[in-house]
């Protein structure tokens, strides 16, 4: 009896292969909101060690992202908004994935431990399990409240970047946390208002194929109702200066119009994608303005006095 | 054996059956490679900074166990 062994092709993965395999953009973001939770923390953060917590933080993120990848490359492959992502595409193996995001996950999370502190550390092994086995291999494929739930990976790092510089965790970081966490519906369910084709060939559950897009619109509205105050709440509970109070009431007033908008739309999208791109501005820019206001030292605060 | 016959043999070997890597395979391992290489002088550099950072000049004594007991004459 002979036996043939299969031999695997030399891989043709570039380097941008693997850094596509981080999801940048979804990167960018963590590493925004990341480091705006290190800098409003109170006292101070010696540079070196503020670089490599965002480093580890970052590098976490990419390796969640890359699991995420090797995981859902079945999916990928059906949806045009994920076709071209190197496994589907053939670029990379999805063994070379995991073996990616494997290593980089247990670098990052060790690192962060050994170098800045075992908190932040015991955060950043959360968000990776809890992005990579709650929400990727459990809830995306079975309930429409995956990206709901499933939320809480996005919202950690601003906790994440706190822990970092303090070594322990408050109100405020979870206040931030809170933000995201109910950002996050409204922002992906516009979204998958115009992509529900897709989805659905996919076979996820996501609100509006389970649903309806009625159900989906209506929920949008719900979750920015609750978004608006909570982005408000840093300056009501006196986290923040009356500068990011007003920027956060017209930016939320912004989302609540444009949900508005969305709720009666029918038959067509545009207010969903008009939706979907200024959510990505409204966070970018509510965490910005905190990060302005702290970094000013209240002097925002003078200005509008 | 000499070393004529040596050279002889290398010469008349059939070649061995193995991969051989396309010119965009070879490009693609060099790439990662470097890339490989560039990521863990990065890491190096981390902890080196961080090590000092944490340290200061207690990198260069030690630990407290490590040095000479003080006696008093």
């Amino acid at each position: 009896m002979s036996v043939t062994l299969a031999r695997a092709e030399p891989s043709v993965a570039g380097v941008g292969d693997y850094i596509e395999l981080m999801k940048p953009r979804v990167m960018s973001l963590v590493v925004f909101t990341a480091l705006v939770g290190l800098l409003v923390a109170p006292g101070h953060v010696h540079p070196v060690i503020g670089f490599t917590a965002l480093l580890c933080i970052t590098v976490g993120a990419g390796a969640a992202g890359a699991l995420n990848m090797w995981y859902d490359a079945d999916i990928d492959a059906r949806m045009a908004r994920t076709a071209g992502r190197p496994i589907p595409r053939g670029r990379v193996t999805p063994g070379e994935a995991a073996g990616f995001g494997f290593t980089l996950a247990v670098f990052s999370v060790v690192s962060l431990g050994l170098l800045v502190n075992l908190l932040a550390a015991a955060l950043l092994a959360f968000t990776i399990f809890f992005y990579v086995a709650i929400y990727t291999v459990w809830l995306k494929r079975t309930t429409p409240q995956n990206i709901v739930i499933g939320g809480a990976a996005g919202a950690l790092p601003p906790t994440i970047g706190w822990a970092a510089a303090t070594g322990s965790l408050a109100v405020e970081p979870l206040l931030l946390f809170l933000i995201i966490f109910f950002w996050t519906p409204p922002h992906f369910w516009a979204l998958s208002l115009y992509r529900a084709e897709d989805y659905a060939r996919a076979g996820i559950p996501m609100l509006p194929v389970v649903a309806g897009e009625e159900e989906t619109r209506r929920q949008i509205l719900l979750y920015t109702l609750i978004l608006t105050p909570l982005g408000v709440a840093p300056w009501i509970l006196g986290y923040a200066g009356p500068v990011y109070g007003a920027a956060a009431l017209a930016l939320g007033a912004m989302m609540i119009a444009l949900a508005l908008r969305v709720r009666k739309e029918r038959g067509r999208h545009n207010a969903s994608k008009q939706l979907f791109a200024f959510s990505i501005v409204y966070l970018f820019l509510l965490f910005a303005m905190l990060l302005l206001d702290r970094m000013s030292g209240g002097l925002l605060g003078h200005f509008a006095a | 054996m000499t070393t004529a016959s040596v050279i002889m043999d290398d010469v008349t070997r059939p070649q061995r059956p193995g991969i051989r890597l396309t010119p965009e395979q070879l490009r693609a391992r060099r790439a990662r490679s470097i890339a490989i290489a560039l990521a863990l002088g990065a890491f190096v550099l981390v902890i080196f900074a961080v090590t000092i950072v944490r340290l200061g000049s207690g990198v260069l004594t030690g630990p407290d166990y490590m040095r000479p007991v003080q006696t008093t004459k």
